[in-house]
């Protein structure tokens, strides 16, 4: 605690390319391991992707070409970053395994930082996408024991549990009513800023990889329940990036993109129990230090503002990978019907709702309750581990 | 049979399912202590034995013949295959409960693994888009055969508990599997 980025000197920029060898990381053990290991490895992956783009369509806006050229060299070792971090994960990883874990990123990520969010409204949001990633996971892992014959526990090792949230085919919202209200970036808490950054990165990357992954598979059952929930996912990234003041200058936001790397790389090194990865993160979080640097130079010089006074005095709480499943299961308990209307959120199914359900099922059940149904024909039972008793929502206990 | 879904007549889905108990398994052995784990690792290799003959007799011959470059793809698996063999050879001789187990237990787990992602994306792939569903459902057909020999998971209404106490040693398992192997494919191919 009491770290504050802005005083500390990271590893001078031109130091910070690295060779073949060091970008050759060893990785991690897929059954072994930490699973909340695996967890920051796919949020730093999230993360880094998220600067590299953000960094992208800097540059594209941007028509000094100094500052441009300044853009590429700290995007070209941000993208080395993104290489050391992703490929942490081990090739013996399947797919859907990787999936899965990508899914508890999701509950236990979104779940923390619902718990830490000081603003009501942002709370709120986070809440309501947290019972969304949690369903998702419960279909991936019905999946995942038809095709691969294992059961997801084996990934999540108890952590988080596998059951129903609020049903996946109920996600499918008109993208009217996924636009939330964004804070005020003069009146927010530093933190808020960080949270809604931190978890657009997350679920955009996810809805990336499924992009990408989904139709690698050659089940059907498989190809259509990555394109379902891709499609969620989507309506995620929509939900979250909305919460982000538009208002922020491109120089502001770069300052608080470097700001939440080197949040995140603190805490994760301040949690992690595998020292190859805690090398990697105390690595990382020197390098961001120089980043911010100059991303605040940049901000000085063109936006005329002091940093300082967008920034937190020092970073707030370590963001920490541990179990919600109480914090869960009291979402479980109240918020399971709710749905949005316009930046709001209601419990009655209005008509716009009604609406968008009709037009994309077409009078079908979508691929998430094709693989409930194809799961209970194949075991005659569905996947689940409920470890801290019945599902608090008697509708959705298994008949 | 009870349990039977479209993609029981799919010889890949099967694998791939084999694949999952197999590492199911080697948690089960990682578990257990003394008798126990003597009896799970006696079950993790002839599982293995029964899962390796029916690929060497039904999934890799096709994979030569009617995969282009078949040869090729079959002989790079065979190599990962020696290679977990010489791991298992050195388990074999040792105490389960030595401390040396879990370590060399571990390493095989790893080559066991990697062998079947190999499989998965490299073999069984090419097998899905070369092979009909005809052909795909003969060759399930004969897995399972082989399966009967060393049930992997109990089967509703067959005496598999009192067949896998009855296994015997791995060369008479690996027999008796090619022998249920040939007879299915000469009823079904």
């Amino acid at each position: 605690m009491g770290f504050n980025p802005l005083e500390h000197q990271g590893i001078p920029l031109e130091r910070q390319v690295r060779d073949w060898r060091e970008l050759d990381v060893d990785p991690v053990d897929p059954d072994r391991g930490d699973p909340y290991t695996r967890c920051r490895i796919i949020t730093m992956n999230g993360i880094e992707v998220e600067a590299i783009l953000f960094n992208h369509q800097f540059a594209r806006h941007c028509p000094d070409a100094e500052v441009k050229r300044q853009l590429a060299q700290v995007r070209y070792v941000e993208a080395q970053q993104q290489k050391a971090v992703n490929w942490l994960l081990p090739g013996l990883a399947s797919v859907l395994e990787t999936t899965i874990a990508y899914e508890q990123v999701a509950v236990d990520l979104t779940g923390w930082v619902a718990r830490h969010e000081p603003d009501p409204y942002l709370r709120q949001a986070y809440e309501f996408g947290v019972l969304e990633d949690f369903d998702h996971l419960y279909r991936y892992a019905n999946l995942y024991e038809m095709i691969e014959h294992r059961k997801a526990e084996s990934i999540v090792d108890g952590l988080t549990e596998v059951m129903p949230g609020r049903p996946t085919k109920f996600h499918h919202r008109d993208p009217y009513d996924n636009v939330r209200d964004p804070y005020d970036r003069g009146t927010t808490d530093p933190l808020s800023k960080l949270h809604a950054l931190t978890i657009m990165s997350a679920e955009q990357q996810t809805m990336n990889f499924y992009m990408n992954v989904g139709p690698q598979y050659m089940e059907p059952i498989a190809r259509r329940l990555y394109q379902e929930i891709g499609l969620i996912e989507e309506e995620h990234v929509t939900h979250y990036e909305s919460l982000v003041d538009p208002g922020e200058t491109w120089w502001e936001q770069l300052v608080n993109h470097e700001y939440n790397e080197c949040y995140l790389y603190h805490s994760f090194m301040e949690q992690e129990p595998d020292p190859k990865v805690r090398a990697i993160w105390e690595l990382h979080l020197n390098m961001e230090l120089e980043h911010l640097r100059i991303a605040c130079d940049l901000m000085r010089r063109h936006d005329g503002r002091e940093p300082r006074e967008i920034l937190a005095p020092e970073l707030p709480n370590v963001l920490t990978f541990e179990e919600n499943k109480q914090f869960v299961r009291h979402l479980l308990d109240t918020q399971m019907d709710l749905t949005t209307l316009g930046a709001g959120y209601v419990r009655d199914a209005h008509e716009r709702f009604q609406r968008m359900q009709e037009r994309i099922h077409g009078g079908q059940e979508p691929p998430s309750e094709q693989v409930m149904a194809q799961h209970r024909e194949m075991f005659g039972r569905e996947y689940r581990m409920e470890t801290e008793g019945p599902h608090p929502d008697i509708a959705s206990r298994e008949k | 049979m009870a349990g039977i879904t479209a993609s029981d007549t799919d010889v890949v889905a099967l694998l791939m399912r084999q694949h999952g108990d197999i590492r199911t398994l080697f948690d089960e052995v990682e578990r257990a202590t003394g008798n126990e784990r003597r009896a799970a690792f006696r079950r993790l290799v002839q599982l293995l034995a029964v899962h390796e003959t029916a690929e060497e007799e039904i999934v890799h011959p096709f994979t030569r013949l009617s995969v282009p470059d078949g040869e090729k793809v079959v002989e790079d698996r065979l190599r990962e295959e020696r290679k977990a063999k010489e791991t298992l050879s050195q388990l074999d001789d040792m105490d389960p409960d030595s401390p040396e187990f879990l370590p060399a237990l571990e390493a095989f787990r790893l080559e066991v693994m990697a062998h079947a992602r190999a499989e998965e994306r490299y073999e069984f792939n090419h097998i899905r888009r070369t092979a009909g569903p005809a052909r795909l459902a003969a060759m399930a057909a004969a897995l399972r055969a082989a399966e009967a020999v060393a049930p992997t998971r109990p089967h509703p209404g067959t005496e598999s508990a009192v067949k896998n106490l009855m296994l015997g040693p791995v060369a008479s398992v690996m027999d008796r599997t090619r022998d249920a192997v040939r007879k299915a494919m000469g009823r079904n191919g």
